[in-house]
């Protein structure tokens, strides 16, 4: 491996920039970091420049630590977005900086400055200064200055941001020449995807300072794990669909999944389906795909090679459809149709057609929507508008509903909505959260999250599970909402007994939570222990710092409230994952 | 001769004609005074005056002193500017107020604020003078005057410059193998290096046309510690005006001299430092 990282994570000023980054990248591959600005994905490759310190985790260059080494120790070349050349030197002076500094002798010096220039198309420019070479003209004698020392990697900072589109196309094309030419291990960091696509061997997805997913480019695209990484990778729609014995019934269809997810049971999951993946047909006889449903074109523009379309389904299919870009009032599918098809079937807007399907990816999460429920309309409405729970959802793009149940917590009691329970359920956290908690998970539900009204979002997230069965479900769900959440995720192993004799099963455990949630769920977490008994050394730990939340996983419900009502009394929210018998 | 077309303000004629009728009224024309009225002298008496011993003693002080006082800024405003510049620490923003406070003090303040301590009982004077070190009433109490007074002029020429100088350019240097000398030698000074010489003349030009402040603390003995411009006072007090005007030309020769040898070492450095257009 060329570069191998472990546990990187990079705090600036209380906030995680770079959270628990873990990634190996091999030798000669073109690997690039795609996300939003002020995902860290900078930071990050700073931090293997050696520019910036890091706070925790290793980094490795050919099985060599550097963690601790200097930036002009690693043997790195660097290219920045604004070319960073030295104004006062010319062209030649610039390239040979490196080998001036590592005292090579004049003549050699001049024989690869020659060879680089040659490399990136620049042969007698030599004696030039920066201030009269054009911006792209600049930004290949940046290229060629960071490979003059031959370094053992590359890494390029967004050095296509400052030049024009077609200036753009032709350097990227040198670039990838350079690096197939030189076998060059090389990291790009960007948050242009059409770059990414165009570059990458592999591509490494980054959000709130965490990898999401790693992956070749196809591969991302058509098979994201992540509601962000689908929705920032293109267009994508996401819709709230339900898993059955029978398949995925997306609107008025049940479709095959591609892959057989390993479904525990009947659940809602969410759907993506691209907009070249929509099919549009004057009825729905005429489609050659699954029917989802009858819609209403809204909006039509034409962009040359593709027409774009914005439908709006007929009211129970448009109910399940998330919106997926931020800020929208109301969600509309998105289809993107060839010239062949458009010609096949010409849509005007306000006219009506029937949709279809041909390709359904399931996103693997665990956490689909969230659905708020108080006793009465006002409470849920209140407690639909918190804070943090608008914030989740809108991160996860996906809706928070609402549920009155007016005879929440009374014992006997049957509820009012019927009893499935899809998503989330959220209640409001105070002194009859344990008992309200109770009665909804003896009922169906299966995961709950307890809101204190003045929760804000959590800088450090604990999680645990009491009794072995709800661990699975339980990582699953920490890794999806930490996907969402700039947090630190910490592992809470509490062992009965005491710090002088502690079992070596709770170790093992501790050990194996760990890994199964790095390998199952890509999600790296830090991890404690406590001795004790469960229930207090969680109050515990939460009490010692603000900005904590819990994620607990619990398969027996017995004696529910006593032993549980100190946890959900408003200091902080706990997600209660509850798996096992009700 | 071609002039370049009018930007913002209108009309080139107009502003040129001001440019010249300003210079003509404020410089130009006290300075032809000062010429017309020295050269009204006999030639002997030019050179007694001018060559005189004292008059010599002046010149090696007024210009030695200035000279040191502005490489001494030079060296110690960079290291100011780079302090203000490149860090963020609580009280920056007032460090950077006191740094014009030698601009705003009236200069015998200053001179007589600097005897207080350092004059032999003064607050730091009294553990110098064991040590064999005299500062009040010697030349290097002069020095310390002129460095005061000249020291914002220094600090702010090299500050925008610092501000300037792109972190990526550092870093860029730090990646290809520079240690942290080799980036200063050859990266920060080259870009900052026309600004430290603008900062050493106006600190030079400030310094050697002080007066207040060095009155106070040089004590004035000829041939000792007394400045040049001192000893046009004194030549003005005999009423000895042609004398007065002498020095003053002999001043005026060397300062132009040493300006103009500075701002075209500085030109032809930024020739080499931007040579734009193909």
């Amino acid at each position: 491996m060329s570069i191998t990282l472990d546990q990187v994570t990079k705090h600036y000023g209380g906030a995680p920039v770079v959270n628990d980054v873990s990634l190996s990248i091999g030798d000669g591959e073109f690997f690039v970091l795609l996300g939003p600005s002020g995902s860290g994905k900078s930071t990050l490759l700073r931090a293997i420049a050696g520019l910036a310190g890091i706070d925790h985790g290793r980094i490795e260059l050919h099985g060599r630590d550097v963690t601790h080494v200097a930036a002009r120790k690693r043997g790195v070349g660097l290219v920045f977005q604004n070319y960073a050349l030295f104004r006062h030197m010319t062209v030649a002076e610039n390239i040979e900086f490196a080998l001036r500094v590592r005292r090579m002798r004049a003549r050699a010096r001049r024989e690869r400055r020659q060879e680089l220039l040659r490399l990136v198309a620049l042969e007698g420019m030599d004696e030039r200064l920066p201030a009269q070479l054009s911006g792209g003209q600049q930004q290949r004698v940046a290229v060629a200055r960071a490979l003059a020392h031959k370094p053992e990697v590359l890494l390029l900072d967004e050095p296509f941001g400052a030049l024009d589109a077609k200036i753009r196309e032709e350097l990227r094309r040198t670039i990838r020449q350079v690096q197939r030419e030189l076998g060059i291990t090389t990291v790009l960091v960007t948050h242009d995807q059409e770059e990414a696509f165009a570059m990458a061997d592999r591509i490494g997805i980054m959000n709130l300072g965490r990898l999401l997913e790693v992956n070749a480019p196809h591969e991302l695209y058509a098979r994201p794990a992540t509601r962000f990484v689908a929705t920032f990778l293109g267009a994508a729609n996401l819709i709230l669909a339900r898993r059955t014995p029978d398949g995925i019934q997306v609107g008025a269809t049940t479709v095959a999944p591609e892959e057989r997810a390993s479904g525990e049971r009947e659940n809602e999951v969410v759907a993506v389906v691209r907009p070249e993946d929509v099919e549009l047909a004057a009825d729905r006889e005429s489609l050659g795909c699954g029917f989802l449903a009858n819609a209403v074109a809204d909006e039509i523009v034409f962009t040359g090679a593709l027409e774009r379309l914005r439908l709006r389904l007929e009211a129970g299919a448009q109910a399940s459809l998330l919106s997926s870009s931020d800020g929208e009032t109301h969600s509309a599918l998105q289809v993107t149709r060839t010239q062949h098809e458009r010609r096949a079937l010409e849509v005007r807007p306000g006219q009506a057609v029937a949709v279809g399907v041909r390709r359904v990816h399931l996103l693997p999460t665990p956490l689909s929507s969230f659905t708020a429920c108080a006793m009465d309309e006002a409470d849920t409405e209140r407690l639909s508008q918190q804070g943090l729970l608008l914030m989740l959802a809108q991160r996860m793009k996906t809706r928070v509903g609402m549920r009155v149940e007016p005879q929440l917590g009374q014992p006997e009691a049957p509820c009012q909505g019927g009893d499935t329970f899809v998503g989330t359920t959220v209640i409001a956290a105070g002194a009859q959260a344990a008992a309200r908690a109770e009665w909804l998970l003896r009922r169906g539900a299966h995961d709950l999250l307890v809101m204190p009204a003045d929760a804000a979002p959590p800088q450090r997230v604990l999680i645990h599970w009491i009794g072995e069965a709800a661990r699975g479900a339980t990582l699953a769900i920490a890794a999806s909402l930490l996907r969402h959440v700039p947090a630190e995720a910490v592992y809470v192993g509490i062992v009965a007994g005491d710090a002088q004799a502690p079992s070596p099963q709770g170790m093992r455990e501790l050990l194996d939570a760990r890994s199964e949630a790095k390998a199952a769920h890509g999600l790296e977490m830090r991890t404690e222990l406590h001795f004790g008994a469960a229930e207090a050394g969680l109050a515990r730990r939460l009490a010692d710092n603000p900005g904590q939340m819990l994620i607990l996983g619990l398969c027996d419900l017995a004696g529910f409230p006593s032993r549980l009502g100190a946890l959900l009394d408003g200091r902080w929210p706990v997600l209660i994952v509850h798996r096992g018998t009700p | 001769m071609s002039f370049r077309a009018p930007s913002v303000l209108p009309g080139f004629g107009l502003t040129f004609g001001f440019t010249t009728f300003f210079l003509s009224t404020i410089v130009l024309l006290p300075l032809a005074a000062l010429v017309l009225s020295a050269t009204s002298m006999h030639w002997a008496d030019f050179v007694h005056t001018v060559f005189s011993a004292r008059a010599l003693g002046s010149y090696r002080l007024s210009f030695g002193a200035s000279l040191l006082a502005a490489s001494v800024n030079v060296v110690f405003g960079f290291v100011i500017a780079w302090t203000l510049t490149r860090y963020e620490f609580p009280g920056r923003k007032l460090i950077d107020a006191l740094i014009d406070m030698p601009f705003a003090l009236p200069t015998a303040v200053s001179g007589i604020a600097l005897t207080t301590v350092f004059a032999q009982n003064g607050w730091i004077g009294r553990y110098l003078e064991p040590l064999g070190i005299k500062v009040a009433y010697t030349w290097l109490g002069v020095t310390l005057a002129l460095t005061l007074i000249s020291m914002p002029f220094a600090v702010r020429a090299v500050q925008p410059a610092l501000l300037e100088v792109q972190r990526d350019l550092e870093d860029a240097a730090e990646t290809l193998g520079a240690g942290r000398f080799y980036v200063f030698r050859r990266i920060i000074l080259p870009t900052v290096l026309p600004a430290l010489l603008t900062g050493f003349t106006l600190a030079f030009a400030r310094a050697v046309g002080e007066y207040g402040s060095v009155i106070f603390i040089s004590g004035n003995l000829p041939m000792k510690t007394e400045i040049t411009p001192l000893l046009i006072v004194i030549h003005l007090e005999q009423f000895d005006y042609q004398g007065a005007a002498a020095l003053g030309l002999v001043m005026l020769v060397i300062s132009f001299v040493m300006l103009l040898t500075i701002n075209l070492l500085q030109a032809w450095g930024r020739r080499r430092y931007v040579r734009t257009g193909h």
